[in-house]
């Protein structure tokens, strides 16, 4: 399959199967030959801030004494992101995590931080492999 | 057509108030994307918001903040900017938007709140909601 089918195929796949949600639509609406790259620079943002976030909540977790408003300041702050980039899932799951957060549960918040992660990888995976076609559409087709 | 008609019109200048990257990089482009011609300044914290605010004179068109933000928020941030006897339309934003946090941007000083993440829409109906479109 040419690489423009597949990466079709694979956006399509990701909104039948609720990782990414109509913000992302915006962000691709706002790639033009002025900004060829925006689409990217959003969602490697989004990667680069969702690493830090989860190294950041990992470690505040594991404290003995857990600061529950830094674990939700950085969760909402992961929240703000997935939502700016169309990143449904790994939203509802921050929105998940912010109330078991509320009922200061370290083993509520650890266990959501795994649902995070799982949501997060599976996004970021995507994303790369998009990229790449991205890079190999824009490679067989120069402007 | 509207592109054209868009461009005749008189830039806008607009702060905006926000910590995060991804964000900046969002509002940049929707506001470039929106208004014809735009003059932006930005501030990563309130504090920023309001030294920038006060070096203009009160010279913006508009103003969008975001809530959390080291150093001083987006609600002391709007509250600061008031106490100056500024007028300038501010616009609160945040992923967080059940009443209590809509009421305590209003209550701050701000005209009006948007939840976040900005869109060509939600940014269309701010700018028509002050003239600026």
């Amino acid at each position: 399959m040419a690489a423009a089918n597949q990466l079709t195929a694979l956006l399509n796949n990701m909104f039948a199967t609720g990782l990414l949600d109509e913000q992302f639509q915006q962000l691709q609406l706002l790639q033009d030959p002025s900004a060829p790259d925006f689409v990217s620079e959003v969602v490697t943002l989004f990667c680069q801030d969702g690493e830090r976030i989860i190294a950041e909540l990992a470690k505040l977790l594991e404290k003995p004494t857990v600061d529950f408003d830094r674990v939700d300041a950085f969760v909402h702050q992961l929240k703000g992101s997935s939502a700016s980039v169309g990143a449904q899932r790994v939203k509802n799951t921050c929105i998940q995590f912010r109330e078991v957060c509320q009922q200061k549960s370290r083993d509520g918040c650890l266990k959501t931080l795994e649902s995070v992660k799982t949501e997060f990888y599976d996004l970021r995976g995507k994303f790369q492999t998009m990229l790449q076609l991205e890079r190999q559409v824009q490679g067989l087709y120069p402007k | 057509m509207a592109g054209a008609a868009a461009a005749e019109r008189k830039a806008i200048r607009v702060l905006l108030v926000e910590d995060e990257e991804i964000h900046r990089v969002l509002a940049r482009a929707l506001l470039k994307a929106a208004v014809g011609g735009v003059v932006l300044d930005e501030a990563g914290n309130g504090a920023e918001a309001v030294r920038r605010v006060r070096e203009a004179g009160g010279g913006y068109d508009l103003i969008l903040t975001d809530r959390q933000m080291p150093i001083m928020d987006g609600h002391e941030a709007t509250r600061q900017i008031r106490a100056l006897g500024v007028t300038t339309p501010i616009v609160g934003l945040s992923s967080d938007s059940l009443d209590a946090d809509v009421d305590a941007f209003i209550k701050a000083g701000a005209d009006h709140f948007t939840p976040k993440p900005l869109s060509k829409e939600k940014l269309n109906r701010i700018l028509a909601k002050f003239n600026l479109a």
